[in-house]
C-alpha cells in the first residue's frame, strides 16, 4: 500500500510527489537549497510507487514508532580524513546524528596510553583517546570495525576499559556480527543506534559512502603528488581543505559528485614547478599508522615539504573497496607465498610495484610491534637487496616529539637525491 | 592448491627427513605432526630443545620487533639447516580454525618469513595453508596436502591421518589427566592440611575452632604445639608408603564429617566433577603423583600451593623460555598446572563466558582454562614472551576481568639471568602462603 499524504502531516510543507513523501529520512529545514537536488534524484519512483511499493506498508506504524525515540549521537575514531565518509555514513545510513571530533592533541593520545596496557599497539591507544573525547563530547554510541589481527579484539576491549572508567554508552561493534550474514549487521544498527532504519536507503546511500571514499582517496592522491612541488606553498592544503569542506556538506550521491568535480578542478588549476624527473618516494605500511597523519606525525607533509612526490597505496579504496587479496598476492608470488595479515600482501605488492616502476624510495610506516607487519620487514629488505631501491622502515609508539623524525626523513631524502643525481650523470 | 583438473603435483617427492623445530606451535601440535609424517614413512629430525645459543641465533636472525617466541622458532630452523640434518623444514601456514578460532597472524606468516630469511640458504620449505574459515581446509585437509606433495597416495595419506589424529588426542587426554591428578593431589594435601588443622583445633579451645571458620584451607594460626602435633601425625601418613597414603586418605574421608563442622564451608570448595572422575584412575596413579607433591619438606600441615601457569603452550613447556620459572616454582614447593593441559573442548567453550570476539584460540583456551580452574588454585602466573601481540590485550582483559586469586603478570624477554624473575616469583609465592594464612594482619608469622 501506498502512503496516501494524510498519513504523515508532518510533512506537510513538500509539495505532494515530491520525494520526501516516501523517503522516512530526516530532512531539516532549507528546502530551497535541496528541493531541486531531490527532485532531480527521483528515478527509482513517483508519488510513493515505484520499488518501494514492494516494502512493508506499515508506515503509520513506522512513523508513530519514529516519536518515542530519540536521535543517537554517533562516534568514530578518528581516521585520517575518512571522517568525511563516516560522518555521512551516520547521518545517512543510520539516520543519526554525528559528533565529530576536533583536531586529535596531545591530550588524546596522553588519555589513551594512560589507559590502556604498555604493549597494546598505538592505534588501539590513539583510539581510545578519540573514544573517551567522544564521549566527553556527548557520544551514545561508538563504532568500532573488525580486522584479522589485534584489531578484532579492539572493540571488546576498549568497551571494557571504557566501562571500568565509568562511562555510559552503546559500542556498535562490528567484530560481533563478522562471519554472519547481512541481516545481523542490520539489526545491530537497528538495536544500538537506531531502530527505524531504513535498509533501502540505507544500502543506497551505502554505495555513496563508498564512492565518496573512492572520491576522497582519488583527490588526496591527486595532493600527495602534486604538493610538493607547489608555487604558492600552502596553497594545496588549502585547496584540499575547501574541498574536504565542500564534501563534509554533501548530502547526496549528487552533492558528492559535484564537490568532486569543484575539488579537482581546483586542485588541477593551481600552479606547480615540478621538474622533469623529481624524487619519487611510495608509503606503503600499516592500515592506521600509514594512513592516519596523527598518528605518523604528519609524515606526508614532512616529506612533501622536503619536494618529493609522493604516492601511498594503502587507501580504504585499495585496501576495502577494491581489495582483492589472492590476485594481489599473485603479484608477489616471487616473494611470498601466503596471506600474512591484514595488509601485509598490500605493503609488500605496493613495495615492489614502486621499485618496478623507478621510485626512488620507499617509506614503511607501522606501529610498533605491528606482527603483520614487522613480519612484512624481511620480505622487504629481501626487495630491496633485489632491486636496489633504498627503504626508510619507521616504526610509531604513542610518541608526541617529531624531531628524530624530521632527522630520519631529511638524511632519506637526502640520500635519495644524492643517489639520482649520481645516476643522472 | 593444485589447478582444477589436474592432480597435485609431488614436488617434495625426494623428500625423506623432514626438519621439525621444537618451537611455536610444535608444542601444540607436536604428535599429530611427527605422527602424521612418521606414517608416511618419512624421519622427523626434531631440533634440539632451546637453549641460549637457540635464542642468540634467531635474535640475530630476526626482526627487532619480533616476539620472543618466534625468535626462538627462527633459532630452531637455523639449528636445523646447519646440521644438514634435514631434506626440507615443515613451517606450515595456520590462519584459523573457524570463527573466532584464529592464530596470531605470525603463524600465518611463518612459512614465508623463514623463506625469506633464509633466502640466502635456498632452504625447502614443505609448507600448508590452514584457514577453516576462507578457505575450508582445515589441519586434515591441509596434511592430506602435504601427504600429496610428497608423493602419497589418497589411501595412505588417509591412514597416516588417523594414525596422527589418534596420537594427538591421547597425548592431549594424557595432559588432561595429567592435570586432574595434579589436581586430586592438591586437593588431597588440602585436605589433608585441613584435617590436620581440625585436629589441632579439636584439642584446642572452642575459640580456635571460631578462627578457622572461613579462612582458606590452611589457618594454622593458633597455638605451635597444635600444629607440630598435627604435621607429625601427617608426615607419618605420607612417610608409610604407596598404600599408606591411600589408607590415610580413606581415613581423612572418614574424620572429615566431624572435621567439616569446625572449618565451616571449606568442603564445597572442591571441584566435586573433578574429583569424581579423577578418583576412579587406579590407585598406583594416585600414589607415583602423590609423592611429587609431599616431597618439600615442612614441619607444617601446610598444603602446597596450587600455581596456574597460564602461558601460551610454546612458552610453558619450553625448557629455556618457561621451563625456570616452572622449576622455581616447583623448587618452592608449589604444583604447577598448565593452562594448556586443560581438555581443550571445555576450555574453549568456557571462554565464551569470558568474551565473543576474542580472536584467538589459544588464547581462547587459555581463558577458558583460567575459568574453569580458578576455584582450584591458589594463584595465577600470566607469563607472556616479550613482545606478544595477542597477550598485550588478553592479559589485560583478564586482568580486569578475572578476580579473586592474585595474578603474577610476567614478561619473559631475551635476558639470560633469572635473578629478577627469582625475586619476584619468591615474593609472589610468600604472598600466597600469607594470604593462605589469612594476611599479613592476623598474624601469621606466628
Amino acid at each position: 500500500m501506498a502512503p496516501t499524504p494524510n498519513q504523515e502531516p508532518d510533512r506537510a510543507p513538500y509539495p505532494p510527489h515530491s520525494r520526501e513523501r516516501v523517503n522516512p529520512l530526516r530532512t531539516v529545514g532549507d528546502a530551497s537549497a535541496t528541493d531541486e537536488v531531490r527532485g532531480a534524484r527521483v528515478v527509482l519512483g513517483d508519488g510513493g510507487r515505484g520499488p518501494f511499493k514492494l516494502l512493508p506498508q506499515s508506515r503509520r506504524k513506522r512513523s508513530a514508532k519514529r516519536d518515542r525515540h530519540a536521535r543517537t549521537r554517533v562516534a568514530f575514531f578518528r581516521y585520517s580524513y575518512y571522517d568525511i565518509a563516516f560522518k555521512f555514513f551516520v547521518e545517512h545510513v543510520l539516520d543519526a546524528d554525528f559528533v565529530a571530533l576536533p583536531k586529535p592533541t596531545r591530550r588524546t593520545i596522553e588519555l589513551g596510553s594512560r589507559h590502556s596496557s604498555d604493549m597494546v599497539c598505538a592505534p588501539f591507544k590513539h583510539i581510545l583517546g578519540d573514544y573517551i573525547e567522544a564521549l566527553e563530547l556527548g557520544a551514545d554510541v561508538l563504532v568500532q570495525f573488525a580486522g584479522p589481527c589485534r584489531l578484532g579484539y579492539y572493540g571488546e576491549l576498549q568497551e571494557s576499559i571504557l566501562r571500568d572508567l565509568g562511562y555510559e554508552f552503546e559500542m556498535l561493534n562490528f567484530a560481533t556480527v563478522t562471519g554472519k550474514p547481512l541481516t545481523e549487521y542490520i539489526s545491530i544498527c537497528k538495536k544500538k543506534v537506531n531502530p527505524n532504519v531504513s535498509v533501502p536507503h540505507g544500502v543506497r546511500n551505502m554505495l555513496a559512502v563508498f564512492k565518496m571514499i573512492e572520491c576522497l582517496d582519488e583527490v588526496n592522491d591527486l595532493y600527495l603528488a602534486n604538493a610538493g612541488f607547489e608555487a604558492e606553498p600552502g596553497s594545496f592544503e588549502r585547496a584540499r581543505e575547501a574541498y574536504f569542506a565542500d564534501m563534509r556538506e554533501a548530502t547526496c550521491e549528487r552533492d558528492i559528485a559535484e564537490a568532486q568535480r569543484r575539488g579537482l578542478d581546483a586542485l588541477r588549476a593551481l600552479p606547480t614547478r615540478k621538474p622533469a624527473r623529481p624524487v619519487r618516494v611510495g608509503i606503503v605500511g600499516e592500515y592506521f599508522t600509514a594512513a592516519d597523519p596523527a598518528s605518523n606525525l604528519d609524515l606526508e607533509r614532512k616529506l612533501l615539504a622536503l619536494g618529493v612526490e609522493l604516492h601511498r597505496s594503502l587507501t580504504m579504496t585499495n585496501r576495502n573497496l577494491r581489495y582483492n587479496e589472492r590476485n594481489l598476492r599473485a603479484s608477489i608470488a616471487d616473494y611470498v607465498a601466503y596471506d600474512m595479515g591484514p595488509t601485509s600482501s598490500l605493503t609488500i605488492a605496493s613495495a615492489l610495484r614502486y621499485a618496478q616502476e623507478g621510485f626512488d624510495g620507499v617509506v614503511h610506516v607501522k606501529s610498533s610491534g605491528c606482527t603483520p607487519e614487522v613480519d612484512c620487514v624481511p620480505v622487504l629488505q629481501r626487495i630491496g637487496r633485489d632491486t636496489g631501491m633504498p627503504l626508510l622502515y619507521l616504526s610509531y609508539d604513542s610518541q608526541t616529539s617529531d624531531t628524530g623524525l624530521d632527522t630520519r626523513l631529511e638524511a632519506f631524502y637526502d640520500m635519495l637525491a644524492m643517489k639520482k643525481e649520481h645516476a643522472k650523470k | 592448491m593444485g589447478s582444477p583438473g589436474f592432480p597435485t603435483k609431488a614436488t617434495h617427492e625426494g623428500v625423506r627427513r623432514i626438519g621439525m623445530p621444537r618451537a611455536l606451535l610444535f608444542h601444540r601440535y607436536g604428535p599429530l605432526w611427527t605422527t602424521f609424517f612418521e606414517a608416511l614413512g618419512r624421519e622427523v629430525v626434531l631440533s634440539e630443545p632451546t637453549d641460549k645459543g637457540t635464542v642468540e641465533r634467531g635474535d640475530a636472525l630476526s626482526n627487532d620487533e619480533c616476539c620472543l617466541a618466534s625468535k626462538v622458532y627462527l633459532g630452531h630452523v637455523a639449528s636445523l639447516l646447519d646440521a644438514n640434518a634435514c631434506d626440507a623444514v615443515f613451517v606450515p601456514s595456520i590462519a584459523n580454525v573457524g570463527l573466532h578460532r584464529g592464530f596470531c597472524t605470525k603463524f600465518q606468516a611463518l612459512p614465508d618469513l623463514v623463506a625469506n630469511t633464509f633466502a640466502d640458504e635456498r632452504v625447502r620449505v614443505l609448507s600448508c595453508l590452514v584457514n577453516e574459515r576462507e578457505e575450508k581446509t582445515g589441519m586434515k585437509e591441509a596434511l592430506l596436502g602435504v601427504a600429496a606433495q610428497l608423493g602419497a597416495g589418497s589411501r595412505e595419506a588417509k591412514r597416516a591421518w588417523k594414525a596422527a589424529a589418534h596420537a594427538q588426542t591421547q597425548a592431549e587426554r594424557f595432559a588432561a589427566a595429567q592435570q586432574m591428578r595434579a589436581l586430586t593431589t592438591l586437593d588431597r594435601a588440602r585436605e589433608a592440611a585441613r584435617d590436620g588443622e581440625a585436629a589441632a583445633c579439636d584439642a584446642h579451645a572452642a575459640r580456635d575452632a571460631g578462627r578457622t571458620d572461613g579462612m582458606r584451607g590452611a589457618g594454622n594460626a593458633s597455638g605451635t604445639g597444635g600444629t607440630t602435633s598435627a604435621g607429625g601425625a601427617d608426615d607419618a601418613g605420607r612417610t608409610s608408603g604407596t598404600s599408606g597414603t591411600d589408607s590415610a586418605n580413606r581415613g581423612t574421608g572418614a574424620r572429615r564429617p566431624n572435621g567439616a563442622a569446625d572449618t565451616g564451608g571449606a568442603g564445597p570448595r572442591m571441584a566435586a566433577a573433578v574429583n569424581a572422575r579423577a578418583a576412579d584412575r587406579a590407585a598406583s596413579e594416585r600414589a607415583t603423583v602423590a609423592t611429587p607433591g609431599t616431597q618439600p619438606q615442612r614441619t607444617a600441615p601446610e598444603a602446597p600451593l596450587g600455581i596456574l601457569l597460564a602461558a601460551h603452550p610454546y612458552v610453558a613447556h619450553d625448557p629455556y623460555l618457561g621451563g625456570t620459572l616452572v622449576d622455581l616454582l616447583e623448587g618452592m614447593g608449589a604444583i604447577v598446572l598448565f593452562t594448556d593441559e586443560t581438555d581443550r573442548k571445555r576450555a574453549l567453550q568456557a571462554s565464551f563466558g569470558f568474551s565473543s570476539t576474542l580472536p584467538w584460540v589459544v588464547n581462547r583456551e587459555l581463558v577458558g582454562s583460567l575459568m574453569l580452574l580458578h576455584e582450584h588454585v591458589d594463584g595465577i602466573a600470566l607469563v607472556s614472551a616479550f613482545p606478544c601481540g595477542p597477550d598485550s590485550m588478553t592479559d589485560d582483559a583478564i586482568v580486569r576481568c578475572i578476580q579473586g586469586k592474585p595474578i603474577l603478570n610476567l614478561t619473559i624477554d631475551a635476558q639470560s639471568g633469572t635473578a629478577g624473575l627469582e625475586t619476584r616469583v619468591e615474593s609472589f609465592v610468600d604472598i600466597l602462603r600469607y594470604q593462605g594464612k589469612g594476611g599479613y594482619v592476623h598474624g601469621a608469622d606466628a
